[in-house]
């Protein structure tokens, strides 16, 4: 299942297999959105405090202000870009994860080798209806997770993969 | 062991505790509280001797008097609590053949040990256990969390006996067969272990350490500091630490596995049974290259993340071989990976440009495979070798940094149990990296496919032992 080019450009580490990427819900970058709003929130009223104290000089809490601002919209920004690096492929032997901008990654998880599907979604998560599928092997580097699917897709998918290791499970 | 010499340090030689009840039901030791109850006294004596210099109270009779006082209420409450958790500890093998373990004084725990998922068995001797002659077992199993069992304390004869017991059924064979026969592989001299030690890069940094910790103690507390310092705080101890820990280092192979052995004032015997090994690594520091010494680390299954880094036995079991010339740790390996020649496994590269990203070890980067293992090579100043077969594969990565990026680089990783190898296929050609990552998870399903390792000894119709099924955990509520 090589990749057939030969041709190196940066993104031939991170291409899809034969299968196109399967993404996660855009309700995903709601979901980061809303917590980002909200501990910029805190850390706003945080530096509006910072106002009443008696000698502050007032440019202290607006400087924090302004940086507090930068980071939201940054954020706000980049989280739309981060939701759709996440993608996954179910591949006859094997699943591929993949996600990140800055620090990429791709992850191959051979279904025998799974030992633990979870199932996880938080109070904003349920809110939003959405799920994250995280799967264990008996290597803590692992680290195969896929946030922001629909709850059902998460639970279809969490059989599908159940139902391949059990198959296919080859201890350690 | 059989025909193994008296233990000098021994001054007391228990006898075995009585058999097994109606039920067949063992316990350990009945001098295990006293042991629990004494593993006081060296922590106490540091704390009385800290107190003493620091406070500069007198060694007069009431001071002592209260001291001594304390130590003998601490060694009481001690030795009553080991008595209860004594009382409520049973060990036995059930109709299964499993190990199963009853145990707690507050909390009850019930635990099943199943043997075909066996990864280790220790015996150890701490210091004190072993000044009376006993002995604990720590039987380790295959699987996510904490799957260990800690058996404290049993007669040494009684302990070797239950290890074998072990070993046996986890084998297949009758367990009331014969200990296996072994062959010593090879012994480590005190004299290379203590040069070995000295020439490490860390040690160098710990004499820094220690210079800088002694110098500022004396200039801001006096000579009182000294002795808080020596009490413990002194870095360079470490390397004394080491030296006591793999101590008279030695390696034999037996039809049950390897068997290693060491430890100055705790003796430590693990045997890791075949198969069971799921990397290999190789690390030279650089000052050990004129002495052409290598050593050898393990990645067993089982010794979860958690237990790793606490308690202080957790640094040697993943340690095969403190020292050793090239040579013997080759021949020993190639023990624990049959039909593996390292030497003869040809090594790619890294692209030149990765020059730019690993500026010191960019030239030794490079990775390898052959028909049943995987290799990587990387590290200048302390030179690595990282091995795994490809039947103990357990995922595949391909990551890429900010900077790996611009150079159109990425690093693959092969995925292995927790542990002190890890395997990593640093700054390659990025289209490189993936074709890698492809071609490993390819070699690892056809290599999980032919490998059958439990119950290594059993006749080959005897599949039965098919490792427990993934678990499947929603918890979505």
């Amino acid at each position: 299942m090589a990749q057939q080019s030969s041709a190196t450009s940066v993104d031939d580490a991170f291409c899809p297999p034969e299968q196109e990427w399967q993404r996660v819900s855009p309700l995903l970058g709601r979901a980061y959105r809303i917590t980002l709003v909200f501990w910029c929130a805190v850390l706003a009223v945080g530096l509006g405090a910072l106002l009443l104290v008696p000698r502050m000089p007032a440019w202290i809490p607006l400087a924090g202000l302004v940086v507090v601002l930068v980071v939201l919209v940054w954020s706000w920004i980049v989280i739309g870009r981060r939701v759709r690096s996440w993608g996954y492929v179910e591949r006859g032997d094997d699943l591929l994860v993949t996600s990140g901008i800055l620090f990429r990654r791709l992850v191959i998880v051979p279904y025998g080798r799974m030992q633990l599907v979870d199932l996880r979604a938080g109070p904003l998560d349920r809110a939003l209806g959405i799920t994250t599928v995280q799967l264990h092997t008996a290597a803590a580097t692992t680290d195969a997770t896929i946030p922001g699917l629909s709850p059902d897709v998460a639970a279809a998918l969490r059989d599908r993969l159940a139902r391949e290791g059990e198959r296919r499970s080859a201890g350690l | 062991m059989s025909g193994e010499r008296p233990d000098p340090l021994s001054f007391e030689v228990v006898p075995a505790a009585s058999g097994p009840d109606a039920e067949g039901r063992r316990r350990v030791h009945p001098y295990t509280p006293l042991v629990h109850g004494f593993q006081w006294w060296p922590a106490g004596i540091a704390a009385a001797v800290v107190l003493v210099s620091e406070t500069g109270v007198s060694l007069g009779g009431g001071g002592l008097l209260l001291g001594v006082a304390a130590m003998l209420l601490l060694t009481l409450v001690g030795t009553a609590f080991g008595y209860l958790s004594w009382q409520r500890l049973t060990f036995w093998f059930d109709a299964d053949g499993d190990l199963r373990v009853d145990s707690g004084v507050l909390s009850r725990q019930e635990r099943r040990l199943q043997l075909s998922r066996l990864q280790s068995v220790d015996v150890l001797q701490p210091f004190l256990a072993r000044l009376v002659g006993l002995a604990e077992v720590r039987v380790e199993v295959a699987g996510a969390g904490d799957s260990r069992v800690s058996l404290q304390y049993l007669a040494l004869a009684e302990a070797n006996a239950l290890r074998n017991e072990v070993v046996a059924r986890a084998a297949g064979v009758r367990h009331d067969a014969e200990e296996a026969p072994e062959q010593v592989l090879a012994v480590v001299p005190a004299g290379d272990l203590v040069l070995s030690l000295l020439l490490r890069v860390e040690t160098f940094g710990l004499l820094a350490v220690t210079v800088l910790v002694v110098a500022l103690t004396i200039a801001t507390a006096g000579p009182a500091g000294l002795v808080l310092v020596l009490v413990g705080g002194v870095p360079l101890f470490q390397v004394f630490a080491q030296f006591s820990r793999y101590y008279d280092f030695t390696v034999a192979d037996s039809p049950d596995g390897l068997r290693l052995r060491h430890g100055l004032l705790q003796k430590t015997r693990q045997t890791v049974p075949p198969g069971r090994v799921q990397a290999v690594g190789f690390v030279q520091p650089v000052l050990w290259g004129r002495k052409n010494w290598v050593r050898v680390r393990l990645n067993v299954a089982g010794i979860s993340a958690a237990t790793q880094g606490s308690g202080d036995q957790s640094f040697s079991e993943n340690v095969l071989l403190p020292v050793a010339p090239w040579p013997v740790a080759l021949d020993i390996v190639s023990r624990v990976l049959p039909g593996v020649d390292l030497r003869a496994i040809p090594l790619d590269p890294a692209p030149q440009r990765s020059r730019r990203r690993a500026w010191i070890q960019w030239s030794r980067l490079a990775v390898g495979h052959d028909e049943q293992v995987f290799v990587a090579r990387r590290g200048r100043v302390v030179q690595r070798w990282d091995v795994i077969p490809h039947a103990r594969t357990q995922s595949v990565r391909v990551t890429q940094g900010l900077w790996e990026r611009a150079l159109g680089l990425a690093s693959m990783h092969v995925d292995s149990t927790p542990g002190a190898v890890t395997i990593s296929a640093l700054h390659r050609d990025a289209g490189d990296a993936r074709r890698l990552a492809e071609a490993q998870s390819e070699r690892a399903a056809a290599a999980r496919a032919r490998d059958r390792s439990t119950r290594w000894a059993a006749p080959t119709s005897d599949v039965d032992a098919h490792p427990a099924p993934p678990a499947e955990a929603g918890r979505v509520e």
